[in-house]
């Protein structure tokens, strides 16, 4: 297997059950205990109402595409041989919205709105991405 | 630079996310799914932009005018934008003396007034942002601006337009109340924003095509403009526009997370 040669998570005490979840296959969020809001990016206080009572749950991995961007050019050599890819932003059924990849499909098939699922991409001995793919 | 990459994306770069481009093209995405908006759009900033440029011997793109078919034929960046929905990248600097107006009449050139400021900034990561498509921090510092100088929209002749990316002018103007959501590609069209047009935008070619000096591209351009300095360009009888009494001019940062808008007139 070739080395990894793309950019690493940064892991710190906010999100790293979110990125342990990943490595098992399991998208984890922080879901605020005082008024229910299900957050992303993971922080100690709920966005929304500030309290910072909290619980993780697992998302199913299932929602649609809220935008999408399609690179023509590679700003870090490891993805010169993946263009064009898509970046997409996509929103989860349990609300949160995640900054990920569309793979499984032609970049001209994405939309805006598309229903999409979690595919995982275990990219190192530490680390698996979350990423989606069109829903069957 | 590739350390930069990485530390202003954070873990965005995981996903091959990088830079403004990456985020206004989300933004420009979003707003195709929103409205009616698209290239058909933004060809005509870019290309009116360009005609402004080519009046302007300090622009970079001065000497290389630009037609429809070399905008479209023109290399995919990150999609939806094409190379001239870019804007440059300038070495160089301007800035602008700001003083007591009773000082500023001694000095050698006429001096241009603040007339109102507006400032709002929402903020959200890119991800969780509601307002890719608008309303952005554009329209309550527009309706600020607007309020502190007392007048209208009607009353404005000119806008210097922060231009990072062709379609930030778009949902700029719409925000400030100039179209109405989908109505840009009419309105920009026949050469509205063009030497001779009714509301000029950018008249020194901009951040798209003069050079790219932040906000200060388009805050310096609004301060000679109504100092009546800008030559060839000059707003006025040399390019068959209105004489201009008072610009609009606005700055965004981040991918439309803070927005400034500041009108000036002339003394």
């Amino acid at each position: 297997m070739n080395k990894y040669n793309k950019p690493l998570p940064n892991v710190n005490d906010d999100n790293k059950e979110f990125w342990a979840g990943c490595k098992v296959h399991q998208l984890r969020f922080q879901k605020c205990q005082s008024c229910g809001n299900v957050r992303w990016p993971a922080s100690p206080f709920c966005p929304q109402c500030f309290a910072r009572g909290m619980e993780w749950i697992i998302s199913e991995g299932r929602g649609y595409v809220y935008s999408y961007a399609v690179y023509h050019v590679a700003y870090y050599p490891g993805f010169e041989k993946e263009i064009p890819y898509v970046v997409a932003i996509v929103e989860l059924e349990e609300g949160p919205r995640l900054l990920t990849n569309i793979v499984g499909c032609r970049p001209d098939d994405v939309k805006c709105g598309m229903q999409v699922e979690v595919t995982w991409e275990d990219i190192t001995e530490e680390f698996s991405l979350p990423k989606f793919k069109p829903r069957r | 630079m590739k350390r930069m990459l990485l530390e202003m994306t954070a873990d965005d770069a995981v996903f091959g996310h990088f830079g403004a481009i990456g985020g206004y093209a989300l933004a420009a995405r979003r707003a195709m799914h929103t409205f009616r908006t698209g290239p058909e759009t933004w060809k005509y900033i870019s290309i009116g932009q360009r005609k402004w440029a080519n009046l302007n011997p300090a622009a970079t793109m001065y000497d290389r005018p630009l037609s429809f078919e070399e905008y479209y034929k023109a290399k995919l960046i990150v999609e939806p934008f094409r190379l001239f929905d870019n804007c440059l990248i300038s070495d160089g600097g301007r800035a602008i003396i700001i003083t007591s107006t009773e000082r500023a009449r001694d000095l050698k050139n006429p001096p241009v007034l603040i007339m109102g400021m507006g400032q709002h900034n929402p903020s959200s990561e890119v991800h969780q942002a509601t307002y890719l498509a608008g309303p952005t921090g554009a329209k309550r510092a527009g309706e600020m601006a607007l309020k502190m100088a007392g007048i209208t929209l009607k009353d404005i002749d000119a806008c210097e337009i922060y231009d990072c990316f062709t379609y930030t002018v778009e949902i700029t103007l719409q925000d400030y109340g100039f179209f109405g959501p989908g109505e840009g590609e009419d309105w920009f069209k026949n050469g509205t924003i063009e030497p001779g047009g009714r509301m000029p935008v950018n008249t020194s070619g901009g951040l798209l095509s003069e050079a790219y000096y932040m906000g200060l591209t388009p805050l310096s351009e609004a301060t000679m403009q109504l100092m009546g300095r800008c030559g060839k360009r000059q707003l006025g009888p040399p390019t068959k526009t209105k004489s201009p009494e008072i610009i609009l001019c606005s700055d965004n940062g981040g991918i439309l997370q803070t927005h400034s808008c500041i009108i000036l007139r002339r003394l």
